[in-house]
Formats: C-alpha cells, structure tokens, sequence
C-alpha cells in the first residue's frame, strides 16, 4: 500500500453566504487547495466531491463533472460521493484508496453544501430526515433532532449527568469557534448573552442561566435546546492528496493520512442494543488505529461529529478516548478543552465552525492539517503530532474514522 | 412494523433476534427464516422526546412526543405518544391505530401511537 500524503488544503468561510452558490463555494475550496500544494500546473488523476443534497437544496446534479470543468481539470476522473453528512469523510477515502492503491498518484478532494438559502420551514429538516427509516422511524415524524433527543434522554438517565454538563460541550466549542476566522459563529456563549441583555430580552446572573431560558434558547428536540444543536450553514473545504514519495517536491511539511476506517451499523436506531453505543464508530476506529497502528493515548487533538452536543460526548467514550458514561463529565470538567487531557474540536466543531453537510468530513481534515503543521493561531493545540476525526453519517449508522500525523 | 392493524415484527427462527418486519436476513445472524410475531401485552416507555421543530411534512401539528417503547413479548417500536403532559421512562403505554399525517404526496399516513394507560 502507498502512503497518502496531504500537500495542501482550501477553506471557504463557513456561514450564510448569501452571494456564492454551491459550486462557487467548491470552486474556491478546490482553487485554494491547488495553491497551497503549488500543484498549479499538475494534472489530476481524480477528484472527489462530497455533497449530501445538492439535488433538493440546490437543484443540480453532477457536480463532480461541473467542477473539474469550471476549474480547468479536465480530464480528470470525477465522482460524486454521496454519505450523508459524513459525505465528505467518504470523498476522503475514496481519494485515499485511489493513491493508496497505486491507480492514482494526485487527487483533490472537495466537499461542500450551500444550505441557508432555505426559507421553507421544516424542509432542510425533512431532506436530512430522509436517511432514517422510512417506515419505522420517518413516517411517525422522527427528524435527526428527535433521535438525538430520545439517545440524550438514555444517556442522561442512565449515566447520571446533568443536561448543563451537554451545555459545558457547547460552551467550549463556541469558546473555540471564537478563535477561528472560519467559523460560521465567531462568539462565545457570553457574547451572545450581552447582546441579548443589551437588546432588552432578559437578564441572567450566568450563562447556565440564560442557556436554560425558554426565551433564548427554546427547546427544539427535548431536552435538546437551541445551543445544543448544530446550524446549518454553507461552506466548502478541500484537500489535495498525494503519493507520499512525490509530496516533498510540492510541499515542506506534508501531513500523512495514516489511519482509515468505515463501519455501519442498524438503519433503525432502536434496533441497537445499547442506544447510548455507536458500535459504527468503535468498529471505524479500531480500523483507523489499527492501520496507523496507534492507540487513543496516542492521539493529541480531534474532531468529532458534534451535530448535537451529546454526540460529541458518546463519540469521545466510543473512539476511545473515555469509559462509556464518562464523556460528557469529562467536558463538564474540562478535560477536552485546547489544554486539557485530549482537546476535542478546537475548531468549534459543528457547533460553532457550523456544518455544511457535506464539507463538514473534510473540515475536520484540514483542521488537523493546520494543527499539525502549528498553523492553527490561537486556537493551537501545543505539540500536535497525531490527530483523529469521527465524521457521523446517518444516524450513527454509517462512520467514518481518519488519523492523519505529520510526516 | 405494522401490517394492516397489528403490530408485528420478524423474529428470527435461529437465534431468536427480534426485529423489524423489513429485515431479509437476520441483523444477528444472517438467517434468513423468521416467525411473524404480533406485539403482545402493554408496553414501557423506554425514551422519549417532544419535538419541538416537525418536518415539512408534519408541520400541521407545532411540536409532537416520539418515544420508543418495548412490548411484554420483545417487540420494539418508535411512535407519537398521543400527550406531551406527565410523561416517564418506564411509564406503562398502549398502542392506537390511528391518522399521524398527511404524507407530502398528500396521502394520509395511518400507523400506531401510543396512549398512557397508568
């Protein structure tokens, strides 16, 4: 197997970008990407583009084939690579086996979705929903949010932790989200509270206070509020990869994808045995080390898939780095802040970085690749040498696992 | 899960795993013959949540609770619990046959909800 080396990286601004549109957005991703990794004048073996549903939000189709037009790739291989949310972390691989197999020597990859120009109530919610079960979850009204809600209410229960714990994972991330230009919201739990205070709403003594007012932060899915749940946003990221031998002709300080792993696990949530287990993301990791033949006590950083904050908590227990039950105490005390035991999503993660579906896999790849590389401003993490990413497709029911390490 | 009126599921006849009535193989053990088995006895609230924010196509009613529950004889099912008011995991629940929506096709959607009978 060929080593996989990444030589450049391409991060639009995440957020509402109300004068690009979704292949806007991959284009300057793309572009970026090119230029960091001085591979102007190269030509490409493949391109990968993840996008959940650019069908439904954008109306186009083929937009793999659109984009190595519009940037001047032709006639580079290009798919479309379609996993949900965690369609990006799937572009990844794909564009990893291509080099790690020998087919291919140069790949970009690219993902990226154009969502907040969604007006219609309830349809971005009911797009995403059609990934659950069609029959014994969607049809009885089960969103994302609600299945997120019923896994909160488990864990709480049978773990014992308070709901203001989940809030500590949001608090942070914002914390961290205030440190990267990147992110779609730049402010910290605080800030939104003085300008809530400000603009007459209310007063609270504390941020708990104002994270547990009904006003503020209404609850979408119970005991799920507002500041649990990721937004939807738009944004690309992009990567391009290469066969490690030729990355130093390119590229001082390449990053090496060292570790990949997929697993799936039941389309139905309530058919696991423990709902507070994501089996997809123990079985994806034990791959990942396994194949970058590391342990979780070998990792520095990650980012995880915290579309709802408990995730973030059952994912930090499930790759490894926690007992199953300890995770969302250990963010309440700390020990996943930038500083702390295993700093988790020191770029916001979804919660504050946001979460273009399909971007959202390869975003947490160029974090670890900034991190890595000391590029991460104030939001660095200190002597990063191994990262980890967790990109949550489904439910739960289909994960991805990256570990990447410099070279 | 539900054919006609009654609650049903798959269980498998080699290892016993009990599953919705969709699997062609069994999740467990890739079996592929199974029993038809109807829910029986009341059920137990084992989660639930009220969701606040519906889908499109649920839009007609503000917010709904989902739970999941467990029949006496093994049987899982994800549905609308018909109030939001006193709800408790572990809370003893009956199923309802009855409208929840209108699909975005315009098609009315008839399936079980559940109703506290404590």
């Amino acid at each position: 197997m060929k080593k996989v080396a990444i030589i450049g990286v391409g991060h639009t601004k995440f957020g509402v970008l109300e004068n690009q549109d979704l292949m806007d957005l991959l284009c300057d991703a793309s572009l970026e990407a090119i230029n960091d990794s001085n591979t102007n004048d190269e030509n490409f073996d493949s391109v990968y583009v993840g996008s959940m549903c650019p069908e439904t939000f954008n109306h186009i189709s083929g937009v793999a084939n659109a984009l190595v037009d519009r940037i001047g790739l032709l006639p580079a291989a290009a798919d479309h690579i379609k996993n949900g949310p965690a369609s990006g972390g799937s572009a990844i691989k794909a564009g990893f086996q291509a080099i790690a197999s020998g087919i291919n020597s140069m790949v970009l990859v690219v993902g990226g979705e154009k969502m907040t120009h969604i007006t219609t109530p309830g349809l971005v919610t009911s797009a995403i929903a059609t990934i659950t079960h069609p029959k014994a979850e969607r049809s009885h009204g089960a969103s994302l949010p609600s299945l997120a809600g019923l896994l909160t209410r488990v864990y709480l229960e049978k773990y014992d932790a308070k709901l203001d714990w989940l809030s500590d994972i949001s608090i942070k991330n914002h914390k961290n989200g205030a440190s990267n230009p990147l992110a779609h919201f730049q402010r910290t739990i605080e800030s939104f509270m003085e300008s809530a205070i400000k603009k007459g709403k209310g007063s609270w003594n504390n941020i708990y206070e104002f994270l547990n007012d009904d006003k503020t932060n209404p609850i979408i899915a119970d005991p799920l509020r507002l500041f649990h749940i990721c937004s939807i946003s738009d944004g690309a990221a992009a990567l391009v990869l290469c066969n490690a031998e030729l990355a130093k002709k390119y590229c001082e300080n390449p990053v090496l994808i060292t570790g990949i792993g997929q697993a799936t696990d039941t389309q139905i949530v309530y058919e696991r045995d423990d709902l507070t287990v994501l089996n997809a993301l123990r079985e994806s990791s034990n791959q990942a080390y396994k194949m970058a033949k590391k342990t979780p006590e070998d990792i520095d950083v990650a980012e995880l898939h915290d579309a709802f904050e408990i995730l973030e908590a059952v994912e930090s227990e499930d790759i490894g780095f926690f007992k199953k039950g300890e995770g969302v105490r250990a963010a309440h005390e700390g020990l996943t802040e930038i500083g702390g035991k295993i700093p988790i999503n020191p770029s916001g993660g979804l919660k504050a970085r946001g979460h273009p579906l399909g971007a959202t896999g390869v975003a947490q790849v160029v974090e670890l690749f900034w991190q890595i590389r000391g590029e991460a401003g104030k939001r660095q993490v200190s002597d990063v040498n191994t990262g980890i990413t967790c990109n949550f497709g489904g439910f739960g029911n289909n994960i991805l696992s990256i570990i990447v390490e410099g070279m | 899960m539900n054919s006609g009126e009654k609650l049903i599921a798959k269980k498998c006849k080699k290892c016993g795993f009990i599953q919705h009535k969709d699997h062609i193989r069994c999740l467990k053990c890739k079996n592929d013959t199974f029993d038809m088995i109807e829910a029986q006895g009341g059920c137990k609230l084992i989660t639930y949540t009220i969701l606040n924010v519906p889908p499109l196509e649920f839009r007609d009613k503000p917010s709904y609770a989902l739970g999941v529950v467990q029949f006496e004889n093994g049987i899982k099912a994800l549905g609308q619990i018909e109030s939001q008011k006193n709800l408790k995991v572990g809370m003893k629940l009956a199923p309802v046959y009855k409208k929840i929506c209108n699909n975005l096709d315009g098609k009315e959607i008839n399936d079980f909800v559940f109703k506290s009978i404590e």
